[in-house]
């Protein structure tokens, strides 16, 4: 049951290659404890199964489940804030302009989690837009089951409200229920939850307006990368717009990008003819 | 917090009062002292849900919760694990030797963040009270309490939020009363 | 840039204290509402007041709405830090005058996040 130093040690070097951050020996309980409901959802028993599981088959989405339950506490809400405020002062504007008052606006949240950034596009939509339920369709998609159920549920932790949720926007879109808060029902209607495994082909979605892609590119290869903006770009509608993570980028992967700034963030724009 | 004489008459004729396993339950509580754990005592600091034998010396740290539900939220622990607990809250700045009145101070904060959430789930609205430490105000109704045992450091601990009242008189037995002056707490 | 930490208890004081000089603050220490509103009338003059709710002599509220009486302090943020987390309590803090709201527990993850909201923090701990 207990953590083997062999597995420990390929965890800890695991994490220090993807992030840097340094795991103390000693500290295998807490790999446990943080490993064990991964384990769990992939209907293993333990974290030491885990273990030998992800060595003996790669995958950039386990790869990415433990550094991401060994590295964040809680996905922050506002934190990062600058592709969420590029969306209400620019995105957003340029959007209603160019479609028919009737037209639906499409956006995809690619690697949800547990439906901090949905909700978070979903609450600013639904503050700058007065018929945002009608107008917005907001689809978010994750690997993992759990995230994808978390997403639709939309009931959140108190660490995980604190975690960068303006008070006031606390207030206005949540309920306290039990020692959680439960996301509106105008939200969670604009929301809608769906697995899908970014390194396969997609299922038929979209076209989109917006693409949220955000630390997901990071774990992947390049031709894995390549094909997975591929793909993208082939569900963006021509005149749409896709954020990365900060430190991501399409410049050197794919270069049929434009990118643009968009006040303090960067987002990218299919190239006419490319 | 003294209740008027008559308090629980009255409320007795204004319906049934309710007991706290009707508005919360254990898996709540524990999500709560877990969490007020893992932020303020250290992340990797678990609480595992497993009843251990509580020591003969003890200390308690509660809040009062005085609304729709009125009783108290209360944590025991050993002496010395509340001493520990202590230190892990203070971290580095932690004096080398711990009076009783820092071990009061942060543990009555640790039952007040529990208590606040715990007043939080309930129906409201609800006053809290400032923490208070020292022996565990007694139980008054077997009825109307959830108790959490959990380890903390393999050190047993219970959280257990209970009402201040005793039991209203069975609606068949009139004559029962065993506080017919009121109750003080 | 500079804070004024309110709470009754010491060990909080320390914890929010600690985090904040963590950031690039400066603090100093108010047990509850009255002190630091001495503190303020003496012309300590913070950027930032954090505020537990319950304490003795002059609870948070009665200090935010203290400090939201008097024009000349009105560049000063408030951000409640407290276990009092029914949603009609946060409601009446924000109407009351406070900015921001963070609910005991947090961690200093959490206070850098709001931080970072209300533009206060300094920018060497922006990374």
């Amino acid at each position: 049951m207990t953590l083997t130093t062999t597995s420990f040690d390929w965890v800890r070097q695991l994490v220090h290659r993807e992030s840097a951050i340094v795991l103390a020996p000693g500290k295998e309980y807490l790999v446990e404890a943080r490993l064990l409901p991964i384990a769990r959802s992939m209907g293993l028993p333990d974290v030491g199964r885990l273990v030998d599981s992800v060595r003996s088959r790669p995958s950039p989405e386990s790869t990415r489940r433990i550094v991401e339950a060994l590295t964040t506490n809680e996905t922050s809400w506002f934190r990062d804030g600058d592709p969420f405020t590029a969306l209400t002062s620019t995105v957003l504007p340029a959007l209603l302009a160019a479609r028919g008052p009737a037209e639906r606006l499409q956006i995809w949240s690619a690697a949800c989690s547990s439906g901090q950034e949905p909700y978070t596009i979903a609450m600013l939509l639904e503050d700058a837009l007065p018929n945002a339920s009608t107008r917005v369709s907001i689809t978010a998609t994750d690997l993992s089951r759990e995230m994808v159920e978390r997403t639709r549920a939309g009931r959140f932790s108190q660490l995980e409200v604190n975690r960068g949720l303006p008070a006031p926007m606390l207030v206005r879109h949540f309920t306290r229920a039990g020692s959680e808060w439960q996301v509106s029902p105008g939200l969670r209607r604009m929301v809608t939850a769906a697995e899908c495994n970014l390194a396969a082909p997609l299922p038929p979605m979209g076209p989109f307006d917006v693409v949220y892609l955000r630390n997901v590119l990071i774990y992947f290869d390049l031709p894995t990368k390549q094909a997975i903006l591929r793909r993208v770009r082939a569900l963006l509608r021509p005149d749409g717009w896709l954020f990365l993570g900060a430190a991501e980028t399409t410049l050197g992967v794919d270069d049929s990008w434009e990118r643009v700034v968009v006040g303090r963030s960067s987002a990218y724009r299919p190239l006419k003819g490319a | 917090m003294t209740l008027a004489p008559g308090a629980t008459e009255r409320r007795a004729g204004a319906g049934p009062r309710p007991l706290i396993p009707a508005l919360i339950d254990a898996a709540t509580v524990e999500a709560i002292a877990g969490e007020a754990w893992i932020a303020l005592v250290g992340e990797d600091e678990l609480l595992v849900p497993v009843p251990g034998e509580l020591p003969a010396d003890t200390l308690s740290a509660w809040v009062d919760v005085v609304g729709p539900w009125t009783g108290s939220v209360v944590l025991t622990t050993g002496r010395q694990t509340a001493a520990d607990l202590t230190r892990a809250l203070l971290g580095r700045t932690a004096p080398e030797l711990l009076d009783h009145e820092d071990v009061a101070d942060a543990y009555g904060e640790i039952a007040n963040v529990v208590g606040g959430n715990v007043k939080a789930a309930l129906p409201g609205p609800s006053q809290l009270s400032l923490p208070a430490v020292g022996v565990a105000p007694a139980v008054r109704n077997p009825d109307d309490v959830c108790r959490v045992e959990v380890l903390w450091r393999g050190q047993p601990l219970v959280v257990s939020v209970q009402g201040a009242l005793p039991p209203l008189p069975h609606p068949l037995s009139p004559h029962e009363n065993p506080h017919p002056n009121g109750a003080s707490l | 840039m500079r804070a004024l930490v309110i709470d009754d208890s010491r060990a909080m004081r320390r914890i929010v204290s600690g985090a904040l000089e963590g950031f690039g603050y400066e603090t100093r220490q108010a047990a509850h509402g009255q002190e630091a509103l001495d503190l303020l009338h003496d012309g300590w003059m913070p950027e930032l007041c954090t505020i537990d709710w319950n304490m003795p002599v002059m609870d948070g509220l009665q200090f935010v709405s203290a400090v939201r009486a008097n024009p000349a302090w009105r560049a000063l943020t408030l951000m409640m830090v407290t276990s009092e987390s029914e949603q009609s309590q946060i409601v009446r803090a924000l109407a009351a005058g406070a900015h921001e709201y963070v609910i005991k527990p947090f961690t200093a993850d959490a206070l850098r996040d709001k931080l970072a909201l209300l533009g206060l923090l300094p920018e060497e701990a922006l990374l």
